[in-house]
């Protein structure tokens, strides 16, 4: 299926449309795709053994840097430039930090390339430390994935074993060490300072930048931090060249992507595919489009804290970073979501805000407080206790927390929610003091919430007498 | 100056010079520019959680926190406009959504942050209508308890036991609006300077048990004083209530002695102003007037011309003390000996960002300067004097030592000692000890003026925080009062 051609399609492609074949997800259906031996047999760590020791890493850098490969993480962030920032001659070692904490919801691309193909990861960090002259890297692993963890845990034994990596790395007077480490399954850990802290054993705390990771990260030393599909992407880059990556893809946005899909469509699964095909043509070719007798009510396009796309931009989007940023929202991680025209978006909403407010890791007073704010003012929309002008102080609340904290789990927070409020106000409208009157046939000044209480007491009540007010009144 | 690395910039419109490695919070509040924060403290490392301190950078997309933004060359700050305004009022929102309106019992009510702040950058209603998230309350060691729902997760207490006592014993538990500040499995918070994490936090999450419920701060006054506990000499600020009944003691700052830090024990060592106190002049163990212990004091040192007396000051006394003593002696008993004796002197502790001293004395240098004396050995200490056998006709001893405990070599002395006039504040051990003739009340560093030399060699000048409460007298007047005694009895003129 993800191996399919997508047919010639009317996108406005400016360069020839070059048939494409998944790269990185090449052999995950293969019996043993994980194993040493499969993955030596198709001519794993061939590039690797090839470059390091003999090819200048400048050159390296150069390649990575030429192919305009941009992080896979979710900022799409152009890797060859970021390896360029790395500090030079601080006197202190410099580290590799692969970000494996995939838990963006809408998201299981990661954890395909390290339960089916570790040492696909593996041969491009090899690469990566050599590139960056870094002699130790960090596999970072969401504490979840148990069954990555054992085969990654395996791939590096092997490789070590094999001589690929260790105090002579393929024989060569390069020392690398990789280390797996495994989270405790907190969101925040995902943030790529926020994994540097939890890696030196400290709490998952996001740090302050600047100083940013290149100049001083892991331990306070000079540190890369990318996630694993940018990683896995380098040896292939490496081994075919800038040109080959730039075949497919924009002009801004080169290559192939994993996107991850999920929701109301028939097929949902991960698929790698060229970057800059419409998400129509994802949906429906890729995807088998939506279930049956249902249409698109909305689409999340970059993990759960993308602003969501509405049917109308659904149609103008392409899969590219540019498009889906001059359509308010991002490409993030890859995570498409789905949502048909059944879905109740309060629901939605709510589920989204209870996730962040349970991911927070409490840090910032702004995503704090605010998220948990968010996700109560979420629920009254979603259990139709809202009042008049609760609509109104979520879209304020989201705006006092973007912008204002150190990592972007706020802005992550605020985004969705101002996105609903811009595309679906209509439904929240609708939930104001719903409750009280469809399921319990009661006023809704009865509903005995404390805000409602407030209000009764502040404005009086018309028809309830209440003694022991009358009396002070009196 | 040295080769300091400065830069140049504009803060409200002010040109401002300030060293190349400094934030933006430190240029402003050194040029007297408020900039509100939480969890900065200059002592701690940079936290940047609060978001209090947010200021706008000309060509900066949004507001930046000026805790963790360092200063540049040509840089122009705002810390008024509206951006920033509207920030800051958003995070004050913030910081009280969950915070529990128990100001009327809450014991930092009056000197709370939030309470400041929320009056200068909050706003005038609350908009959160939702249930409140409630956290524990902990007793966190002896002398600090925890109250988790006032606490705004400013880390400045976590950050103090990781960075100035490195006992690290704090940490924060739980995620996102649950978090709360507790101590790890095991281990309690009593480190030697828990107390500082009472005095940097700046709300009432964590608190004093000492001065819990004791008073509203707005019902104290306070004076500026120093830490008589040890060779250190904190800087403090001894808070009284209307009765002038000192409730608690805090650090004043002072970057040359003690930074804003202090020991729990010099916070805690004022009671003995208040208790055991030797109320008037004893002679013979009978209460008598000033007068005539006066006399009798002076017959007893001026005996012989001092030749069978030995004077015995302690590393207590204050500088101006100790230069009466001197006089005194001079004048009316040349021939008379001095030693120095102290509490003696252990090892100091010490940690990452602070040193308790293990002398125990607060003047010993000033011992050493004004009477060439010292507490630990040498030829003019108690030891020495200890160590000979020839008996002693009056002993001068000048004490102001609390809660000693009579030394086996002091014990040594006044066995050896056929009279000993005693100057000392309180009516301890030595009082009772048996041969005291003659018992001169004095006053505590609290209810006098003098100066301490403290173990760097700074000497430091301090004043009464508050009126005697004995019929003491400081040494000076009661030395001077002597020698005017003295000058009657030559030349007959009663005084």
């Amino acid at each position: 299926m993800a191996e399919t051609t997508p047919p010639a399609t009317e996108a406005p492609a400016p360069k020839p449309v070059v048939p494409f074949s998944p790269v990185l997800l090449k052999y995950i259906h293969e019996p043993n795709s994980h194993t040493l031996e499969h993955f030596l047999a198709r001519g794993g760590y061939e590039t690797a053994r090839k470059h390091v020791g003999e090819t200048d890493p400048a050159s390296l850098i150069a390649i990575v840097k030429d192919s305009g490969l941009r992080g896979r993480g979710g900022a799409g962030f152009p890797t060859g430039m970021k390896w360029g920032f790395l500090a030079k001659g601080t006197g202190k070692p410099a580290y590799l930090a692969v970000n494996g904490d995939e838990s963006e919801p809408g998201t299981f691309k990661d954890r395909h390339i390290l339960e089916k193909d570790p040492h696909q990861l593996i041969e491009g960090v090899i690469l990566t430390c050599w590139a960056i002259q870094s002699n130790h890297a960090f596999i970072y692993l969401r504490g979840e994935f148990i069954l990555g963890y054992q085969r990654l845990e395996a791939a590096v034994k092997e490789a070590k074993a094999k001589g690929f990596i260790g105090e002579k790395s393929f024989g060569k007077d390069f020392p690398l060490k990789i280390t797996v480490v495994r989270g405790a399954g907190a969101y925040i850990c995902g943030e790529e300072t926020g994994m540097l802290s939890s890696i030196e054993g400290g709490r998952g705390y996001p740090k302050i930048k600047p100083p940013f990771p290149a100049v001083s990260g892991l331990f306070k030393c000079p540190t890369i931090v990318n996630n694993v599909e940018t990683i896995a992407n380098v040896t292939h880059i490496i081994k075919n060249g800038a040109d080959w990556h730039k075949q497919w893809g924009t002009e801004k946005s080169p290559g192939y992507k994993i996107f991850c899909l999920a929701g109301a469509v028939k097929k949902p699964g991960v698929y790698e595919v060229p970057l800059g095909i419409t998400m129509r043509e994802f949906i429906d070719v890729y995807g088998g489009g939506l279930i049956e007798g249902r249409s698109i009510k909305a689409v999340i396009p970059g993990g759960l804290s993308a602003p969501l796309l509405t049917p109308e931009m659904v149609d103008k989007c392409t899969l590219d970073y540019e498009s889906l940023a001059s359509l308010g929202s991002m490409l993030g991680s890859g995570g498409i979501t789905v949502l048909h025209d059944g879905v109740d978006m309060m629901s939605a909403i709510y589920n989204t805000m209870r996730f962040y407010h349970h991911e927070s890791c409490g840090q910032c007073t702004p995503c704090r407080e605010g998220t948990g704010w968010l996700e109560k003012l979420a629920h009254k929309h979603h259990a139709g206790h809202a009042h008049a002008g609760d609509a109104d102080l979520l879209a304020d609340v989201a705006k006092n927390m973007r912008g204002r904290t150190i990592c972007v789990l706020a802005d992550a927070a605020a985004m969705p929610m101002q996105s609903y409020l811009q595309h679906f106000r209509g439904e929240f409208d609708k939930r104001v003091g719903e409750a009280a009157y469809v399921e319990r046939g009661r006023s809704a000044r009865d509903e005995i919430t404390p805000a409602a209480k407030r209000e009764t007491v502040a404005h009086g009540a018309p028809g309830v007498l209440d003694v022991g007010m009358g009396m002070d009144r009196v | 100056m040295s080769e300091v690395k400065t830069v140049n910039m504009k803060i409200d419109g002010r040109d401002v010079t300030v060293p190349a490695d400094w934030t933006v919070i430190r240029a402003a509040h050194q040029n007297d520019i408020e900039i509100p924060h939480y969890c900065y403290h200059p002592d701690l490392s940079i936290a940047g959680n609060c978001r209090i301190c947010m200021v706008s950078v000309k060509g900066a997309p949004r507001p930046v926190v000026g805790c963790a933004t360092p200063v540049a060359e040509g840089m122009e700050v705002t810390t008024t406009a509206a951006p920033e305004v509207e920030a800051r009022k958003g995070v004050m929102e913030f910081l009280l959504i969950n915070h529990p309106l128990d100001c009327p019992e809450c014991d930092q009510s009056g000197e709370c942050k939030l309470q400041n702040y929320s009056v200068e950058h909050g706003q005038d209603h609350g908009r959160f209508h939702e249930e409140k998230v409630r956290k524990s309350k902990a007793t966190m060691g002896p002398h600090v308890k925890y109250w988790g729902s006032r606490c705004i997760l400013c880390t400045r207490c976590v950050r103090f036991t990781d960075e100035v006592s490195g006992t690290g014993e704090l940490g924060v538990i739980y995620r996102g609006d649950r978090s709360e500040i507790a101590t790890f499995p095991g281990r309690v918070l009593d480190n030697p300077l828990s107390m500082n994490t009472v005095d940097i936090c700046p709300v009432g999450a964590l608190v004093s048990s000492d001065f819990l419920y004791q008073s509203r701060v707005w019902n104290l006054h306070s004076n500026s004083s120093v830490c008589a506990d040890c060779s250190v000499g904190c800087n403090t600020r001894v808070d009284l209530d209307a009765k002038d009944q000192i409730k608690r003691i805090v650090p004043r700052r002072n970057d040359a002695v003690n930074k804003e830090w202090m020991c729990d024990a010099g916070r805690l060592s004022f009671p003995y102003v208040r208790t055991g106190r030797l109320q008037k002049p004893k002679v013979g163990g009978v209460d008598a007037i000033w007068k005539d212990a006066r006399r009798a004091a002076l017959d007893l040192i001026s005996a012989n011309g001092g030749a069978n007396t030995v004077a015995l000051v302690s590393a207590w006394n204050t500088n101006e003390a100790m230069a009466s003593i001197r006089e005194l002696l001079a004048a009316e008993a040349p021939a008379s000996r001095v030693y120095g004796y102290g509490n003696p002197v252990v090892a100091d502790q010490v940690f990452p960002g602070f040193t308790i001293s293990g002398d125990k004395n607060p003047n010993r240098a000033g011992l050493k300067q004004v009477l060439g004396l010292d507490t630990e050995g040498g030829s003019n200490s108690l030891k020495a004097l200890a160590s000979e056998s020839a008996p002693i006709g009056t002993l001068l001893l000048v004490h102001n030592i609390p809660d000693f405990a009579i030394t086996p070599e002091l014990k040594a002395v006044l066995d050896r000692s056929e009279n000993v006039v005693l100057l000392d504040f309180g009516s301890g051990e030595l009082l009772r000890y048996g041969n005291v003739a003659v018992a001169l009340p004095t006053l505590t560093s609290f209810e006098k003026t003098g100066t301490f030399v403290n173990k760097d060699g700074i000497a430091q000048a301090f004043e009464p925080v508050m009126e005697p409460v004995t019929y003491g007298q400081p040494e000076t007047d009661i030395v001077s009062a002597l020698t005017r005694d003295a000058r009657a009895h030559t030349t007959g003129v009663r005084a």
